[in-house]
């Protein structure tokens, strides 16, 4: 069919542009491990961010017992290890350990609100964030990123990473080895991601049904249409009869 | 209609109606399980749940005192009964003042049905509606404050309905039930009470 | 039943209607893939004003809470996050069915005689929901919708004699604030998309009026059999109905493999600039518009003028209503014309390069595309009338082929 043929033709000059476009967005983010999105991760990602980095910053959209309903984690178990002991409430939003007030006067900015994070700046952004800190005497906190120049947040993950010279050499090794320290970050990566969109497990979970359904639908739609399009007839044929 | 292929004949009528009932069904389902899930996405959010509750700070309520908090939009009142004020729950109770002494008309939670219609006889947590027409009764502690029989209690401004320091209405008021009690449950250390939820059996008015 | 049927139909023309649009509709029987988009449309409309109603449940259109609301529905709201995927991926969706369907109406001459109003009303409905796209994509209040909303006002303002006032009417004060998404919401839940529903009333009753065309361009009416129908023609009710129930089901397979899958579609559809406030003190990293205007956008940029980028994008959005005047061709569908196929194709493809360019950050490296692209548009329509003149035909048969 020339329509087939014509849509060939349209299909491969969309995709040459789709590829130039690819191309054109190549640029020097890392990428976190492939695979290393899941419940068990998320989990895992949920109790190092409670660990490390809700001293400063809130997940305010992401209540605590989404923790509990989308990822099976025991409501013990985040009360002991998520949230923080300054009466959080289990049906709110994960909330920071320090006041608004203490941030604006440490920091100048209170630091932001990370629950759509992962959305606003992706995966690979995160992910290479933490990883790009590097020692610069010369910015108030001692720290300075490579992919977020002047950065007014510190290196909070120094006890995992060490300290590391602009131009990479180690200054002082981290306390667990390079490998775990990208597994922890893609942890937190991991749980940042879920936090930014809460309804990705149900959609998973939910989609071979809602696809299922619908093709069955289709299949029966189909046998239908065929059965009522077997009065409609090429006429060429018939007159040759 | 459109000519037929005589070669073929009549259309198969019993499978044409077989697959449009199919494909009826089906898409029925499917329509139904898409309003469901719309009808579902008005019910209360997880905003509305996670306020639904009310904690209430009691070292504040000096005895014989209350306070009225505002829980989903009701009055709740807490009251701190004095051993005075207990007293009179037996006493109107004895006298026969009461429409339903025992409580068994279901507005408490069961852990509620008794004379105190609460968990710790000093502490009454009540929601402060008048069970005839929605109406906020007053708190009338004092003895003879209303009639000259008054033991205490609460006492409605709009059509002159009266409870008892348990909420237990008192015979000839308008009013059918004794007032509500909600849900609720002390911290650890007894210090706070948590209100969360209407007892579902329990109606307010 | 029957009883029932007779006291309704004496008193509503339910039993003409059918009869009129349904089951003695005749359509030509040779519709190939590209005639599901119409009766597809119509159903994405409808679950927009559905899906829009149960978001607007929850919305609060102020400047202060627009976001918070949004971001309630996604984490609160019991199904809010398909409710809301479902409105948004479903505007991108309806926007790739418009192209599909107006290209359609391109490649087979759909626009010519009889059916210029038809052509002219569906243009209508087109630009009608290119604005309601945007007053919908204001509301959210992401950062993207801010500056959406000062880039496209600031347009707005730009036009000659009216543009001021009617830049501040659209704003409802001296920025884009809690007045501009009261009345972007009035608009876009009411009066906007009352207008384009009826709009497509009138689109689908005029065609009615003349009757579809087809893949041949070939005017089935003027070749009727004995019985008084088109020997080319199948009635409505059953053959389409049924076949577009097929295409109902497949489509909404790819709706909802949208929606569980990829529900932003890779910042596509849902851009990465929705996930951050509003916040009038920064700017954007580089404000581009969906995917879907982008192609308006890339030729307002080729440009460098304020009032010559606008006026080319305006002449670029007004031109097709010429259409049906400027092709001059005696043969209707592109099947029998080579060279306006090959032109179809060509601008096809400088249309997605378009789209493609608007949404890149504005550096000169891409001004050839830019320009090179926008002189083929304005080409195309500027050329026809001299090309459709002596372009060569091949000779059209009587009857549709399959």
């Amino acid at each position: 069919m020339s329509l087939i043929k014509k849509w060939g033709i349209l299909a491969v000059l969309v995709a040459g542009v789709a590829g130039v476009t690819v191309q054109a967005n190549a640029d020097t983010l890392m990428s976190p491990p492939a695979g290393y999105f899941n419940k068990p991760a998320v989990i895992a990602g949920a109790k190092l961010f409670a660990e490390h980095c809700s001293a400063c910053h809130a997940v305010g959209s992401l209540r605590y017992e989404r923790l509990a309903s989308d990822l099976g984690m025991p409501k013990a178990s985040i009360v002991k290890d998520v949230m923080l002991p300054n009466g959080a409430n289990y049906r709110m939003g994960m909330q920071p350990a320090m006041t608004q007030a203490e941030a604006k006067k440490w920091f100048g900015l209170p630091p932001p609100d990370l629950s759509h994070m992962v959305r606003a700046l992706g995966a690979r952004f995160i992910y290479t964030y933490l990883q790009s800190f590097y020692w610069d005497p010369n910015r108030p906190s001692g720290w300075n990123n490579h992919v977020f120049p002047k950065v007014a947040m510190p290196n909070v993950l120094q006890p995992w990473s060490g300290i590391v010279a602009k131009d990479g050499k180690v200054m002082q090794p981290g306390r667990v080895t390079p490998a775990v320290f990208h597994q922890r970050v893609a942890d937190i990566v991991a749980f940042l991601r879920y936090a930014s969109d809460p309804s990705v497990f149900v959609r998973h979970k939910l989609g071979p049904y809602v696809l299922g359904l619908l093709a069955a639908f289709s299949l029966i739609a189909y046998w239908l249409k065929k059965e009522y399009w077997k009065d409609v007839h090429d006429d060429s044929s018939k007159r040759k009869k | 209609m459109v000519t037929l292929d005589d070669s073929q004949g009549e259309p198969d009528w019993r499978r044409r109606r077989f697959l449009v009932a199919t494909t009826s069904v089906v898409g029925a389902a499917a329509v139904a399980a898409v309003a469901g899930v719309m009808v579902d996405s008005l019910e209360p959010t997880a905003a509305d749940t996670a306020a639904a509750s009310t904690t209430v700070n009691l070292e504040p309520i000096e005895p014989g005192m209350q306070v009225t908090v505002p829980w989903q939009k009701k009055p709740v009142v807490v009251v701190n009964r004095t051993p005075a004020m207990l007293a009179t729950l037996k006493e109107t109770a004895a006298k026969g003042l009461l429409k339903d002494a025992d409580c068994s008309v279901p507005q408490q939670p069961p852990y509620c049905k008794n004379e105190y219609r609460a968990r710790k006889p000093e502490w009454l947590v009540m929601v402060r509606i008048c069970t005839h027409l929605c109406c906020i009764p007053h708190y009338r502690p004092k003895k003879a404050s209303v009639t000259p029989w008054w033991l205490g209690g609460f006492h409605c401004p709009c059509h002159g309905s009266m409870y008892d320091l348990s909420g237990r209405v008192i015979k000839g008021s308008p009013a059918p039930h004794n007032m509500a009690v909600p849900e609720y449950h002390y911290a650890k250390d007894g210090k706070t009470v948590t209100i969360t939820k209407m007892y579902p059996e329990a109606h307010l008015c | 039943m029957a009883n029932f049927g007779d006291w309704l139909n004496k008193r509503f023309p339910l039993r003409e209607l059918m009869r009129e649009h349904l089951t003695e509709y005749f359509a030509p029987k040779n519709f190939n893939l590209l005639y599901y988009t119409g009766s597809l449309l119509l159903l994405m409309i409808v679950m927009q004003f559905i899906t829009g109603f149960l978001l607007m449940a929850h919305y609060v259109p102020t400047s202060a809470d627009a976001f918070n609301s949004v971001q309630g529905i996604m984490y609160d709201t019991r199904w809010g996050w398909l409710i809301r995927y479902m409105h948004v991926d479903g505007v991108s969706l309806i926007f790739v069915l418009l192209y599909l369907h107006i290209g359609r109406g391109m490649l087979y001459g759909s626009y010519r005689k009889p059916r210029e109003l038809l052509w002219i009303v569906g243009y209508v409905i087109y630009i009608l929901m290119m604005g309601e796209a945007f007053l919908g994509y204001v509301l959210p209040f992401g950062n993207l919708s801010y500056w959406a909303g000062q880039v496209i006002t600031s347009i707005i303002q730009a036009l000659p004699a009216v543009g001021p006032a009617l830049a501040v009417l659209a704003r409802g004060g001296s920025g884009v604030g809690t007045a501009t998404l009261e009345r972007f919401l009035a608009l876009h839940a009411v009066l906007w998309f009352w207008i384009i529903a009826a709009a497509i009333f009138i689109h689908i009753l005029a065609l009615h009026q003349v009757g579809s065309n087809n893949p041949d361009g070939i005017e089935i009416k003027e070749n009727k059999g004995p019985d008084g129908h088109p020997v080319d023609g199948i009635p409505f009710h059953p053959y389409y109905t049924v076949k577009d129930i097929f295409g109902v089901g497949v489509w909404l397979m790819i709706f909802a493999a949208v929606i569980f899958y990829a529900p932003t579609m890779h910042g596509v559809f849902l851009e990465r600039t929705t996930f951050s406030p509003a916040n009038p003190m920064v700017s954007l990293p580089d404000v581009t518009p969906p995917w879907y205007l982008a192609p308006f956008y890339a030729m307002l940029r080729a440009i460098p003028n304020k009032d010559g980028g606008i006026f080319l994008m305006i002449l670029a959005v007004v031109l097709p209503f010429f259409l049906p005047w400027l092709d001059r061709s005696p043969v209707k569908s592109s099947r029998y014309r080579p060279v306006y196929r090959a032109m179809i194709l060509l601008m096809a493809v400088t249309f997605f390069t378009l789209a493609w360019v608007g949404e890149q950050p504005p550096l000169p490296k891409y001004f050839l595309l830019e320009r090179g692209g926008a002189a083929i548009y304005v080409g195309f329509y500027l050329l026809l009338p001299f090309i459709s003149r002596w372009e060569p035909t091949r000779k059209v048969p009587e009857r549709v082929t399959s």
